[in-house]
């Protein structure tokens, strides 16, 4: 089988010295020092398949970065084995970063002071690019990322939606086969998010593009992946289709009662004893909200014998998000039938 | 070579930009041969006193401090990794370098070349040339090529010394002041290394080798034939220098950890 990304038991220790308390313990770490090493990504094994979209989540510190920064050649791991479109990334680093486009959120590749479109230009140079291809191809992806009118300025007088977008732009210059986005839309308006996920899906349609997005919102993640890997201090605690972890752990609904007086949890439990139903508080003692299965029959049911025995103010059904099956997740640590 | 492309690539662009902000560009260039009048003066205050120095004429000095401003420039227009660990390892800039298809080091050498440095191949050329009439110095028909050779030999001297400094920095990003002491031991080599005592004669010709970008290529052009050994050995020197630092930052990089871990 051909993977585009073939990586297994994957590690990268860092070690750093800790330093002792004290002007003696400064004196003693001159001669001997206490070194501790950190292991930020334990032997991870993961394919991904050409065409493939894949989320990539897990909180700070769980070894994301690190993940992309080796896959993308920029750290040599510690051991394991790494094959990414056929080469081993931090060997073969000139020829193999031409395969690939790279979007940090935090970080700039475009230049500061000069304008978006001389940054094209460079990186056109830079990766070599035909300017046939170059013309047809960018023109499509200005158009659909907007960014005609931005071509003139600096990058240093975009706002960071305008800059995202050109930054996305130019790791599309050389149209790789790869994609990797590390937080591509942190703080950006959804407009902004909206334009991007259909960028990203379009290049996906028509070229086949395999991307590996990185990311806090969740959202994102909904809107273009299939399947998603998660991570828990270096290691995948899930790889699997997203639709499988909502159905193992987002079966239920929920119900959000604003009550017209005060009730309590005791008199609510009661009034849906014949059901499985957990009752939580939300802001004061008239806000509830009840988990249930998610069953017609039941919902209906609890929301009937409630309405029937308590006046009602507003009241809400809701999915349970993927962000609190995630947070579900990583507190308890553990995945049903993963 | 497509290096040479994206070279004058960036170079358009960089020129592109300095334009734009002509008024910095003029101060750079006038602050530059103020520093280069300041040691010139410094040259002259010397001999006010003495008229030799262990051998060596007021002109012969002057000459000296002229062609080092040469290979000096070229240095300084290329080589700007004095603040590398700062700005590409604390900061993180090398995650970008190290994600496009061109050797990182010449990446860095695009993007912080100060070309307006170049202005001191004109200001050493004069001083050359007139510190070369007042020695009453000829040149031979092929004195320009071995000028070149001599010039790009004592710049790979200083480019080697400084990348291999840097390189440090994929290891240890921890502030040093090591890259001032350089420069400042860097200008020693400057004035003949027969007026300092042997350890640091030997220091300036073979572990830091700086007199190898004044002293002794210059000793080529004023005749000095005592010294011939060590001006047709410059080269040499430059590319060995050199080389060991493109060996040692190719290590180096391979030991980046890259930012925030």
């Amino acid at each position: 089988m051909d993977y585009i990304i073939d990586v297994k038991e994957l590690r990268k220790e860092f070690t750093s010295h800790s330093s002792r308390s004290g002007l003696k313990g400064a004196f003693r770490d001159l001669f001997t020092r206490n070194y501790t090493i950190k292991t930020a990504v334990d032997d991870i094994s993961l394919q991904i398949k050409k065409g493939e979209m894949v989320g990539y989540i897990g909180e700070n510190g769980a070894g994301k970065s690190t993940t992309i920064k080796m896959l993308t050649g920029i750290l040599t791991p510690t051991s394991g084995h790494v094959r990414v479109n056929g080469m081993n990334p931090h060997k073969d680093r000139e020829q193999f970063v031409r395969s690939i486009g790279v979007v940090f959120g935090q970080r700039s590749q475009l230049w500061w002071d000069i304008a978006v479109q001389e940054s094209f230009r460079l990186l056109k140079k830079v990766y070599n690019v035909p300017d046939d291809f170059y013309n047809t191809h960018m023109a499509d992806v200005i158009e659909t990322l907007a960014i005609e009118p931005l071509l003139d300025k600096p990058v240093r007088k975009l706002s960071l939606g305008q800059r995202m977008r050109c930054e996305l732009a130019a790791a599309l210059i050389h149209n790789p086969p790869l994609l990797f986005l590390d937080e591509p839309t942190i703080g950006l308006d959804v407009l902004v998010k909206l334009k991007i996920r259909e960028l990203l899906k379009e290049i996906n349609a028509k070229y086949g593009t395999t991307i590996l997005l990185t990311t806090h919102d969740l959202s994102d993640i909904e809107a273009l992946c299939e399947r998603v890997i998660m991570l828990d201090e270096g290691k995948i605690i899930y790889d699997g289709a997203l639709r499988q972890l909502r159905e193992n752990w987002g079966e239920g609904k929920q119900i959000q009662f604003a009550f017209a007086e005060e009730a309590t949890h005791t008199e609510l439990q009661s009034l849906t004893h014949d059901h499985l139903v957990v009752w939580e508080q939300g802001s004061n003692a008239s806000n509830w909200t009840a988990s249930v299965e998610n069953n017609e029959d039941i919902i209906s049911s609890v929301i009937g014998q409630v309405v029937g025995a308590k006046k009602i103010a507003d009241l809400k059904i809701v999915e349970i998000t993927t962000e609190e099956i995630i947070r579900n997740i990583y507190e308890e640590g553990v995945i049903r039938n993963g | 070579m497509s290096y040479l492309s994206i070279f004058f690539q960036y170079a358009g662009q960089y020129l592109k930009t300095r334009l734009t902000y002509r008024a910095d560009m003029l101060v750079e260039i006038f602050s530059d041969l103020l520093f280069q009048a300041v040691n010139l003066i410094f040259i002259l205050v010397v001999f006010g006193h003495t008229s030799l120095l262990s051998g060596w004429s007021k002109d012969e000095m002057v000459f000296i401090y002229g062609f080092f401003l040469v290979p000096f420039a070229i240095f300084g227009a290329f080589f700007n990794i004095w603040d590398f660990t700062d700005r590409y390892i604390v900061k993180g800039e090398m995650d970008r370098i190290l994600t496009r298809p061109i050797h990182s080091l010449f990446q860095i050498i695009l993007e912080r070349m100060e070309l307006e440095s170049l202005f001191g191949v004109i200001t050493g050329l004069g001083i050359m040339f007139y510190s070369g009439r007042q020695l009453g110095l000829s040149l031979h028909w092929y004195d320009p090529f071995v000028f070149v050779v001599l010039v790009a030999g004592g710049a790979l001297v200083y480019a080697g010394i400084f990348v291999a400094l840097a390189s440090i920095g994929f290891w240890s990003d921890s502030k040093t002041d090591i890259m001032p002491t350089m420069y400042n031991i860097g200008n020693y080599g400057r004035y003949p290394v027969n007026i300092y005592n042997r350890i640091i004669r030997y220091v300036l010709t073979w572990i830091l080798p700086f007199a190898f970008v004044g002293v002794y290529p210059s000793a080529y052009f004023l005749g000095r034939d005592e010294w011939y050994g060590y001006a047709f050995f410059t080269p040499v020197i430059g590319v060995i220098f050199f080389g060991l630092s493109v060996v040692l930052w190719n290590y180096g990089v391979t030991k980046y950890r890259g930012a925030g871990n």
